[in-house]
């Protein structure tokens, strides 16, 4: 009776895979600063063709190219690639380039670079979005060799700080024979920013780059930099507590805080984000949805009926800034203080919609003078479902005023669709940070042009048309004094809020992690430090502290990290592997010491 | 084993492909939610960029002008450019493919040949407490989702064993050389390893043991015993000859769960291959690859069967004569 014999051979063979995999590994490698995405992965390596603007691809193309502004701590700019600027008039920009960035293949960096990357951004019109950043540029020459002027089409006061902070500067002896530029690999990036490109893994992998020590504004403190993707925040937390990352983000979802807070070595940071989440009234005169929505004093009502506070706990576990305006609270002076969200108050509400005519029916639900019921539907696109249970909250107070309402979970793309035929009623989706740097984004899809009748499509999803508004958002582009815009700007904000175009909800805060004992340098300022545009401020600050070494034998850390699991403290790998194979040999054994007896074999 | 039998699974081969194919392309172009007005929605790209990309994709054109250029292409090997990336898909998919295989393989032929071990010793000594306990565990592990296994695993491997969480390969602390990065990449496969492993055994041990006790039953088992074989040879060369029957369909079928198991396995620990690219590809609706990623599973799956049909007279010529 041999096959017993067999398993226990076979079972002794497949051990020696762990037993192998448990040998530690020692090799001294170079000062390596494991960052941990578990946003979008990176799509692609051409800066030329990035879209996922929440993809790792920004976090990436911004550590290998420059650009000629960059975004700091607290997102304003700060010279880059330029190292100083100025409007010459209100349509002329003039840029002074730094004289000493060089391309990573040693080339130097001048002023006919910055000129071929405008003018391709200007020619490619099919690059889906560097192509927004030059949608205002007439043309752009060299003046001199450091020196570019810039032409704008129309007055705009924000090119230099919103624009420029993302549009990549491409060197002109490698591009310049590229033909299809969404298509082209650039397998090889070359750019004049302070990391180099080592490797890909492909899609949904991982990047490896190199410190640049020719870098203009000087070398990093870090030898290596390594972007790994991870499908799951679950599997991020466990990676930074055991020391396989050294940094984990960009959006930890607030119940894996306890976890990362009890684990030492490892700091959390919670920074607000560059979005907000909000609930939308379909208002478009010529919708499809309920009609009873474009009337403002429903949509008023409404808000009233809305409780930001209970739903922040309920959709964030509390780990968000309530929102009261339609820009985010990172963009400080942007938002105007004095706009406070209508106040939960469900027998105001009622008392508004009586006064306005909607009389509660037979049925417990209200309706307008020619019987549209006050009936919606509330919709939470998949991708945000967590949304759902803020959705569920909503309709039940509203229940209590009389309206009938109906949370559901739509698929992202049919949502999008929906929204492009205006057939929605009411929903709760995010506005983040999107291709442009900065706080007008959030002002930009109330703009009547964005109202657009189906099948085509803009940005608008409330239907909001005002020409005062419109005006108003003309004014503040081409605004030069910060004063005067950020007055044009609050007025905005308080259109939007007398018409309750919208009722903004809460600006989720960005949870990272950082292993303190490895690595310090944390930057300030009121950005998340992982961010698509400001990552760079974190990678050029932060510094290995020499003490701590950086081999893999993680053995230690994850001893000193066992506080809220069960494991008894002082049982070493060894010990359990050692043990593991003492038992798996003795059941082997058992069972080869009941086959020697000549058993009856078990035919009928 | 005669050519009529083969060629008659050779059309049968074909015909399905070719369902497959159609099917394919029918389904992504069925389900709601064009993909550009999402990424429209979400990066607030202008009506003419939708437009150009819709036109570079073809989906503008009539659907049978682009049901004729998919058939057209995927027979030549253009899968199409994928959305998010605007790779072409093939380039995508080859190297997750190679990773997939890499895990599914030695999962496959790990929790195979265990399955059928412990199976044997399992119906051989049925009722024991080995019998019992055996049963009992790997049925436990089959119904056991196997995310959560995963997940149970990942906290248990990386907290005890200090065995790394995610990816394929390390990028400190990995010793020089091709032993090095062996190590590294073994130490990296561990976990899903024995995810997809303690799925998959449950089938092959039950299986095994249900056909080899239904072998005992039969007659030319008393006849062999009678005869004076000895155990060992009743049990492989005729026991197990006869058995292992069942377990080659059960393989080739399995070979399509399998993908669904890995989908599972490869977004819980990262693991770049096949389930991860489509665990993406769903996220980002991106239907070429998608539609690429299915084809391939299907048609793996396919001549996986028409293998185990070929095989089957191999091993039974009584299956042929029909």
């Amino acid at each position: 009776m041999k096959s017993s014999l067999y398993l226990a051979i076979f079972l002794l063979l497949t051990i020696s895979i762990p037993v192998l995999s448990l040998a530690p590994a020692k090799a001294q490698t170079p000062v390596t600063f494991t960052v941990g995405w578990g946003a979008a992965p990176m799509d692609t390596l051409n800066p030329t063709a990035v879209t996922l603007y929440d993809g790792g691809a920004y976090v990436v193309m911004h550590a290998i190219y420059d650009t000629l502004v960059r975004s700091d701590v607290n997102g304003d700019p700060i010279p880059d690639l330029a190292q100083s600027w100025s409007y010459s008039n209100s349509t002329t920009v003039v840029l002074n380039l730094v004289h000493n960035a060089t391309w990573h293949d040693g080339q130097p960096f001048t002023s006919d670079d910055v000129v071929y990357t405008v003018n391709t951004y200007l020619a490619h019109t099919e690059l889906p979005i560097m192509r927004l950043y030059v949608q205002n540029v007439k043309s752009i020459t060299a003046t001199d060799q450091y020196t570019v002027q810039i032409n704008l089409i129309n007055p705009d006061a924000t090119f230099i700080a919103e624009l420029l902070p993302a549009m990549y500067i491409i060197p002109k002896h490698i591009w310049q024979n590229v033909s299809n530029f969404t298509s082209y690999a650039n397998s090889n990036p070359v750019g004049t920013g302070p990391f180099k490109f080592v490797s890909w893994g492909g899609v949904n992998t991982y990047v490896q780059l190199a410190a640049n020590p020719d870098y203009f504004l000087g070398k990093p403190h870090i030898d290596q930099l390594v972007l790994r993707y991870f499908t799951s925040y679950n599997a991020m937390a466990l990676a930074i507590q055991s020391g396989e990352i050294d940094y984990a983000g960009p959006l930890f979802p607030p119940a894996i805080v306890p976890t990362l807070t009890s684990a030492n070595g490892v700091e959390v940071v919670t920074r607000p984000d560059q979005r907000y989440y909000y609930f939308c009234f379909n208002g478009y005169a010529q919708g499809a949805g309920n009609p009873t929505l474009r009337d403002v004093r429903v949509r008023i009502a409404l808000s009233h009926a809305i409780n930001n506070t209970e739903l922040a706990l309920v959709a964030w576990g509390g780990y968000a800034t309530l929102q009261n305006t339609v820009i985010p609270l990172t963009f400080a002076k942007w938002v105007n203080p004095n706009i406070k969200s209508y106040d939960y108050n469900l027998t105001e509400a009622a008392q508004i919609l009586d006064n306005a005519g909607y009389k509660v029916g037979s049925d417990g639900i209200r309706a307008s003078p020619n019987g549209t019921k006050l009936s919606f539907k509330i919709e939470v696109p998949s991708d945000y479902s967590e949304e759902y249970r803020a959705a569920q909250v909503i309709a039940n107070a509203w229940k209590q005023i009389g309206v009938d309402a109906t949370p559901q979970i739509t698929d992202t793309g049919t949502l999008g669709n929906e929204v492009v035929a205006w057939k929605h009623d009411t929903f709760i989706w995010v506005w983040s940070l999107g291709e442009v740097v900065g706080p007008d984004y959030f002002l930009s899809m109330f703009k009547s042009t964005e109202a657009q009748p189906a099948p085509n499509g803009g940005l608008s999803d409330s239907g909001f048309m005002n020409s005062t508004y419109d005006q108003l958002f003309q004014q503040q582009q081409v605004a030069t004094d910060p004063t005067q815009r950020q007055a044009i700007m609050w007025q905005m904000q308080q259109i939007l809020h007398d018409n309750a175009v919208y009722v903004p909800l809460y600006d989720p805060l960005a949870v990272q992690a950082l292993r303190t004992d490895r690595f310090t340098g944390l930057p300030g300022g009121a950005l998340p430090p992982l961010n698509q545009y400001a990552s760079n401020n974190l990678f050029l600050s932060i510094t290995p502290i020499s003490s701590s070494p950086q081999v893999q034998s993680t053995q230690s850390s994850i001893q000193e990290n066992m506080t809220t699991t069960a494991a008894p403290a002082g049982l070493g790998t060894d010990t359990l592997v050692g043990l593991a194979a003492v038992i798996i040999i003795v059941i082997v054994a058992a069972a080869a010491l009941k086959m020697r007896k000549k058993s009856t074999p078990k035919v009928q | 084993m005669n050519a009529e039998y083969f060629a008659r699974k050779l059309v049968g081969l074909g015909v399905t492909v070719f369902l497959v194919l159609t099917f394919n392309f029918y389904l992504f172009r069925v389900l709601p939610g064009n993909p550009f007005a999402l990424l429209f929605r979400g990066a607030g790209l202008s009506a003419n960029a939708v437009q150009s990309l819709n036109s570079q994709f073809g989906l503008d054109k009539p659907l049978w002008v682009q049901y004729t250029l998919y058939l057209k292409n995927t027979i030549a090997g253009n899968f199409g450019l994928s959305f998010e990336t605007r790779a072409p898909v093939v380039d995508l998919i080859v190297p997750a493919l190679i990773n997939t295989a890499i895990l599914l393989s030695v999962a496959s032929v790990i929790s195979i040949v265990a399955g059928i071990l412990i199976g044997m010793l399992a119906a051989w000594h049925r009722g024991s407490g080995f019998d019992v306990g055996a049963s009992a565990a790997t049925l436990v592990l089959y119904s056991m989702p196997t995310f959560w296994l995963g997940l149970v695993l990942m906290v248990i491997g990386v907290l005890y064993f200090s065995l790394p969480v995610a990816g394929m390969k390390s990028f400190t602390g990995v010793s020089p050389g091709t032993l090095g990065e062996f190590v590294d990449l073994m130490r990296h496969m561990i976990l899903p390893l024995l995810t997809l492993v303690l799925g998959l055994i449950g089938q092959y041990v039950l299986v095994m043991k249900g056909a080899l006790l239904d072998v005992f039953t039969e007659d030319f088992m008393i006849t062999a015993r009678a005869k004076g074989i000895s155990n060992r040879k009743l049990l492989w060369d005729h026991g197990f000859r006869n058995a292992v029957l069942p377990m080659v369909a059960l393989v080739a079928l399995n070979l399509g769960q399998s993908i669904g198991g890995a989908v599972q396995t490869e977004t819980v620990f990262s693991w770049p291959g096949m389930g991860l690219l489509i665990y993406r590809a769903i996220l980002a609706r991106d239907y070429p690859v998608l539609q690429g990623a299915f084809l391939i599973v299907t048609v793996t799956v396919i001549v996986a069967n028409f293998i185990a049909d070929i095989l089957y007279p191999m091993l039974d010529p009584r299956v042929s004569e029909q």
